[in-house]
């Protein structure tokens, strides 16, 4: 079996770096390893992606798989988990510098953090379902010692909170994988393969269709609690609320997406055993569903970490409307939706980790004018506001576009509900985050930012709003060979 | 195998089986929180029986060391971990209940039938050996399920998790006699490494708020 490089790279960078954080004695080396760590991430995974378009789908060892929408996921995960690593690095960084943390938790933090952005690549790149769901619940256990870091009232109930809700999913998105197994052993008898995406694939029309649904269904409860649809959602707000910042930002630009990926595998297996139309109504009714709950929450909230929380169950809702919906332009639009939602939404955090560092709390009333106070956090909400609302020149406004285009043709009345529930999550949206960047300042005394901070923090955020906006501009030729390839997967033929 | 030793053998799986949801009826009887402690061990205990009935009827090897495995794992070291917690954090038993015994006992009983229910279509695929057990797999799922909710206590809580965890387990070797080894030994790695973190939540839980009771959590909400 071949070796391929770029792909162990991507993935095993961030666990042998995490590792090395044990041996670091000082905050330098640990930086730099760091930094080494976004750099390499970044290039392995263009490298893994190019690698995939010239030659199709790569194995290697250990049910290592990367096939097209391995490649979406992992480009994703690749970029955002660089920024996060760098933001993360100024974040914790000015905390130990204020001394809130001590050296040996800063290192601490790092090992987690790295570990859990390897567990994530992990679950996108392997073939068996069974390993797919042990990563994905090793990146839940590791996700909720993140959580929990700060140690205060709110961060211990908030990751208690998520242990037990997450461990109830994926228990459940176990039990959808033994179902998966049992139809497919129908299939193929006892053996190795039988858990084998690939392989399943090729198989799937054979499967049986009642223990298919079944399987889908407690699939979808299960890793949805962890997409955070409503209404399994109730964990993540807490969490993304207490969540040290650069966690939050990970949670939600890459945990959720890594789910909804898990959900997807089902899904394109199931409409190959019964057709597309059990789980697309399942995903639009569950999708419709968590945009109209979060935009409604969206208004009443206090805090800006919950705000940008209830945005990403908006946003997953969203996707999940376009997968449901399943045509060509459905399908583009859920996956275009989940990589700017990625880029847009971290860089949000980043902006809300320098104003709780700068205020000392999350209240949006008490941080009118941060244009004024602090233009990096200021601009950056702007910008990244109007992307998540689905402002025109924003790959946001593309994907909600076409799924709602897509849905018009094929359900008038799907169509309807979804522009109702976006318009209103559009409003509200809106009205907060403006709230916050304009306006004068009310707080005299704030505390300043560290240069090392900003410096980071500017970096990671100039990367994402580069790409969201040049992505929001032009399509590179890349991206649109993998879409279509992608497709085919789900049984469309290309565009 | 021969006919008769596949219907003795079924027999003995149907038997474990049902013990192992008995069981679970005895922990949403049970207030006293050591006392749940030792239920699950027992069940765990029940679940290596049946897995090793399994392996030795079906000549399936690796089923041996997921029953190695679960003896080591639930009913020796987290029992142990459960109990060290219990004894550190002074609670004895479960005093407020959010559904009270006879009704939790009740629904529990809803439970077993909607599993039954919802199983009922795909039962005839499985192995004749244990297919049976599908059902009562999920149901014990449900009853774990139903365990987290309804209990207060973070200690019980967890014991709902492992219960859960128990029953997928059971529904692993009934439905296909156990996940591919590699994945079965991922999964009690990760259960493991889930009872010892849901332990030092707990830990923190109680130093932080000097309870254990969940029901303090509750600042965080709309």
């Amino acid at each position: 079996m071949e070796i391929h490089w770029p792909l162990l790279l991507l993935i095993l960078t961030p666990f042998l770096i995490g590792l090395s954080g044990l041996l670091s004695r000082n905050r330098g080396t640990l930086d730099a390893l760091q930094c080494g760590q976004a750099g390499i991430l970044v290039v392995s995974v263009i490298l893994v992606a190019e690698e995939v378009l010239t030659s199709g789908p790569l194995s290697g060892l250990f049910y290592l798989h990367t096939d097209a929408l391995s490649v979406w996921f992992s480009l994703i995960l690749g970029i955002v988990g660089a920024t996060g690593t760098l933001y993360a690095v100024g974040y914790v960084g000015e905390q130990l510098d204020r001394g809130a943390i001590s050296f040996k938790r800063f290192q601490r933090f790092f090992i987690l953090f790295d570990s859990y952005l390897a567990m994530m690549l992990l679950a996108v790149n392997v073939d068996n379902l069974g390993i797919m769901w042990i990563a994905i619940e090793g990146s839940t256990l590791l996700a909720a010692l993140l959580i929990g870091f700060e140690r205060n009232k709110g961060a211990l109930e908030a990751g208690w909170k998520f242990v037990i809700l997450s461990s109830v999913g994926i228990a459940l998105a176990l039990f959808g994988t033994i179902l998966v197994y049992y139809a497919s052993e129908n299939v193929m008898g006892v053996s190795e393969e039988a858990l084998r995406w690939g392989v399943l694939h090729q198989v799937a029309d054979q499967l049986n269709p009642e223990a298919m649904k079944l399987a889908f269904l407690f699939a979808l409860l299960g890793y949805g609690t962890k997409a955070g649809i409503a209404p399994m959602h109730t964990w993540l707000p807490d969490a993304h609320g207490e969540a040290p910042t650069p966690v939050s930002a990970m949670l939600s630009a890459n945990m959720l997406t890594m789910a909804i990926y898990a959900i997807l595998r089902f899904k394109i297996l199931t409409d190959q055993a019964i057709g597309p139309l059990y789980t697309g109504n399942l995903l639009v009714g569950f999708g419709l569903f968590s945009v109209a709950i979060s935009a409604i929450f969206l208004l009443t909230q206090q805090d800006f970490k919950r705000l940008f929380a209830y945005s990403s169950i908006e946003h997953m809702g969203i996707a999940l409307v376009g997968f449901g919906l399943g045509g060509v332009i459905g399908v583009f639009g859920g996956l275009w939706h989940l990589l700017n939602h990625a880029l847009a939404k971290s860089a949000a955090f980043y902006g809300a980790g320098l104003v709780l560092l700068r205020h000392e709390h999350k209240i949006v009333d008490q941080v009118p004018g941060l244009l004024h106070g602090i233009p990096l956090a200021g601009v950056t909400f702007l910008i990244a506001g109007l992307a998540l609302a689905g402002m025109p020149l924003f790959g946001l406004f593309i994907s909600e576009v076409a799924i709602a285009t897509d849905a018009f043709t094929r359900h008038p009345f799907i169509a309807y509900g979804f522009l109702l529930v976006l318009t209103l999550a559009f409003v509200t949206l809106l009205y907060q985050i403006l709230r916050m960047v304009l306006g004068t300042p009310v707080e005299q005394k704030v505390l300043k930012l560290g240069q090392r901070c900003r410096s980071f923090a500017t970096v990671a955020i100039a990367v994402n709003l580069g790409a969201l906006t040049c992505i929001g501009l032009y399509v590179p030729p890349g991206l649109s060979d993998l879409l279509g390839t992608i497709l085919a997967l789900f049984g469309i033929p290309g565009k | 195998m021969s006919n008769l030793q596949i219907t003795i053998g079924s027999q003995l799986v149907n038997l474990c089986s049902v013990l192992l949801l008995l069981t679970c009826f005895g922990i949403i009887a049970q207030r006293r929180l050591l006392a749940c402690v030792d239920l699950f061990a027992i069940q765990s205990m029940f679940l290596a029986v049946m897995a090793a009935l399994v392996a030795y009827l079906t000549d399936i090897h690796h089923i041996y060391v997921a029953a190695v495995l679960t003896i080591v794992i639930k009913v020796i070291i987290l029992p142990r971990i459960l109990k060290q917690v219990v004894r550190r954090l002074d609670v004895k038993r479960e005093l407020a209940l959010y559904v009270n015994i006879p009704t939790g006992l009740l629904i529990c009983g809803a439970l077993v039938i909607l599993a039954f229910f919802i199983t009922q279509p795909i039962v005839h695929l499985g192995f004749l050996l244990t297919r049976d057990s599908l059902a009562i797999a999920l149901a014990i799922i449900l009853i774990g399920f139903f365990i987290m909710v309804s209990r207060v206590k973070a200690i019980t809580q967890v014991i709902g998790f492992l219960v859960m965890e128990n029953g997928l387990f059971l529904g692993a070797t009934a439905a296909a006699y156990g996940m591919p080894l590699i994945v079965e030994l991922g999964i009690f790695f990760d259960v493991l490494v889930a009872g010892l973190i849901v332990g030092i939540y707990a830990n923190q839980i109680q130093d932080t708020f000097s309870s254990v009771d969940t029901s303090h959590l509750k600042n965080l909400k709309e």
